[in-house]
């Protein structure tokens, strides 16, 4: 019947070209629009997991309840001779060197890098300005996080294991109103300050980080904080980042350690994305609805002006089925056709979007062009949409096409 | 060899039968014409015969077969092979050319290629050679109804069932039909049964079956 569908098919031109239309927008909206918003997530998605560690173990927290005093077994009063705080955290990792001998052994920890993050105040001459310093072995910092990708002036390499140096958020440099080989003074608020080297300088363009963060070594940053060998954070990277927040849930078991996988700590930017995903579907759907609608007009008309050459087709010897294929393959044809069409010219789109410079920062990939992701499974899933969107607009036409009787369209008078 | 026992057709909504216990026997090769006026159940008669229309009551038999014991695909593989239709309007297909018309129950057969020289032929015996590549909408009456007899007579059928073959044309096209039914029964000994309201050309059959409300006379 594909022979037929076709001829009906060229014998309106006019009207399969609408519909392909419908179609086609409904396909390159869905390329082009998923193109550029899956670009600017995975972007942002990749700045995440890889800025960051994709799980950070640092110190407890954790609020006293009534179950803490369980400590005292068969004790009915407690009395403290410094009365505690509402809260049992701890300043440091309890047991590093489990963590160090269990991760080593770990086959899905591709690197991690103990860390000492205190709280600090940077101040050169007149200026103060608090922040915080994060004091790393520079070798296990660079292989858990692309550090190094942003460093302006100098090398991550350049703070060595020790000699009180210091790579320095370019930010944060400017209002200390300071610049590179200058030395500051950083003071935890606890110990007395001490003098920093400034040897490099680095900017994510994430403000909060570029405003607030130096580096140190692990070393100085201790000696700094008067808690020689105590850490605080543990930085991991994974080998698959996706399996990071079922690893952290397992490690959770056996550890009262703080273990926050990447996915909690930007889980704000991931709902926005959510909400982004929604907006994006439910646009498509809407043009893909409006075009499946056009098909079903389309053959529920044709079905009702061909209502003869049914009947003259039934009296051939050809089946219902046959007659339901004639009007399905129509519109299934059309959703193929204008399906391919859409991927051609939503790849297009991409291609031209791709070229749009953006102001530089943060959104904009290399050479402040747009990013657009080119994923293959956008154009699947666009392609999908297409084809399924036909084959439901036409089922129920061509459905009605082969229940119609010969014999009731003749004794009608064929109309 | 097509024998009817005790047909019966009421129509829905009807209380009155369309036809009343027919018992008919139409030999091959005979050249027939049902008549009667309008309302005597001459084309219910005929849509019955040809296995399009199912009756209320009674049964129809194809060389002693039941139509009612023979399963569906074989009933729509009777109608392709066996069977050729035409109707008083021409309803041919207005996509397709008078040939590929013509040829749309040997697609359905599955031997175009085997039928493409008949269908050359055919046009050529009803007087449309040359004709093969215009559309129905280039065609006159007479013209698409004659395509429309090619297209029933492209699988050699044994019977061919007319409901008012000439009812849409005027008298000398009409004529026209009605000779090539003649030579077509006398040539290949198909058997055509035809409706018709005219006298004239009821006549012209073999054999002529009159009915009047829903009975033979």
């Amino acid at each position: 019947m594909m022979f037929l569908s076709l001829r009906h098919l060229l014998a309106r031109k006019k009207q399969s070209f609408l519909i392909l239309l419908g179609i086609t927008i409904g396909t390159a909206a869905y390329v082009s629009i998923s193109g550029m918003m899956l670009g600017f997530q995975n972007f942002i998605l990749e700045q995440l997991v890889n800025n960051e560690a994709h799980i950070r173990v640092s110190a407890r927290e954790e609020l006293l309840t009534k179950d803490s005093l369980k400590a005292f077994p068969g004790v009915m009063h407690v009395f403290w001779s410094l009365p505690p705080s509402g809260r049992k955290d701890s300043s440091k990792i309890e047991y590093p060197m489990g963590w160090f001998a269990m991760l080593d052994q770990d086959q899905e920890v591709a690197a991690y890098s103990p860390q000492v993050v205190s709280q600090v105040i940077f101040t050169q001459s007149k200026v103060t300005r608090t922040g915080r310093i994060i004091g790393s072995q520079f070798e296990r910092q660079m292989k858990v996080t692309n550090i190094e990708n942003y460093m302006k002036i100098g090398s991550f390499r350049d703070l060595g294991n020790s000699g009180n140096r210091l790579i320095i958020g370019s930010k944060l440099m400017e209002q200390l109103g300071t610049r590179l080989s200058e030395t500051l003074l950083i003071s935890t608020g606890n110990t007395a300050p001490q003098p920093f080297k400034i040897v490099g300088v680095f900017e994510t363009g994430i403000k909060g980080i570029d405003e607030t963060t130096a580096f140190s070594s692990l070393v100085d940053a201790q000696k700094l904080r008067g808690r020689p060998s105590e850490i605080t954070d543990i930085a991991i990277k994974l080998f698959n980042p996706n399996e990071a927040q079922i690893k952290a849930e397992a490690w959770k078991l056996s550890s009262t350690d703080k273990i926050l996988p990447w996915q909690e700590s930007s889980a704000s930017i991931l709902s926005v994305f959510k909400t982004q995903d929604i907006v994006r579907n439910s646009m498509t759907i809407a043009i893909i609805i409006v075009a499946g609608f056009g098909i079903y007009n389309i053959l529920s008309i044709l079905v009702n002006q061909k209502k003869r050459d049914i009947a003259i087709l039934r009296s051939m010897g050809f089946s219902p089925s046959d007659i339901i294929k004639l009007f399905f393959n129509q519109g299934i044809l059309l959703g193929i056709l204008g399906g391919i069409v859409g991927l051609f010219i939503g790849n297009i789109i991409c291609h031209i979007m791709g070229q749009i410079e953006v102001v530089p920062g943060r959104m904009s990939g290399p050479g402040n062009k747009m990013i657009i992701s080119f994923d293959y499974i956008i154009y699947i899933k666009a392609f999908s949409i297409a084809v399924l969107s036909a084959i439901f607009s036409s089922i129920i036409p061509a459905r009605q096409a082969g229940k119609l009787e010969p014999m009731e369209i003749i004794r009608s008078g064929g109309q | 060899m097509i024998k009817t026992h005790n047909l019966t057709k009421i129509f829905p909504r009807s209380t009155v039968p369309a036809l009343k216990e027919i018992n008919l026997e139409i030999q091959d090769g005979e050249f027939v014409s049902l008549v009667g006026r309008s309302g005597s159940g001459k084309s219910t008669l005929l849509y019955l015969l040809s296995t399009l229309d199912t009756p209320s009551e009674g049964d129809v038999f194809y060389d002693d077969i039941n139509v009612k014991m023979i399963p569906q695909e074989e009933i729509f593989k009777l109608r392709n092979k066996k069977i050729g239709f035409v109707f008083q309007f021409h309803y041919l297909l207005q996509e397709l050319t008078a040939i590929e018309n013509v040829l749309l129950p040997a697609r359905k057969a599955k031997e175009l290629s085997q039928r493409r020289e008949l269908s050359l032929r055919l046009l050529d015996e009803v007087g449309l050679k040359g004709f093969e590549n215009r559309y129905p909408s280039e065609l006159s009456g007479g013209e698409q109804q004659r395509v429309a007899i090619a297209r029933a007579l492209i699988m050699e059928p044994t019977y061919l069932f007319a409901d008012e073959p000439t009812g849409n044309l005027d008298s000398q096209n009409g004529q026209m039909i009605i000779d090539l039914f003649d030579k077509i029964n006398r040539e290949k000994g198909t058997t055509i049964i035809y409706v018709t309201h005219d006298k004239e050309f009821a006549a012209r059959a073999r054999r002529q079956i009159s009915l009047a409300d829903g009975a033979l006379l």
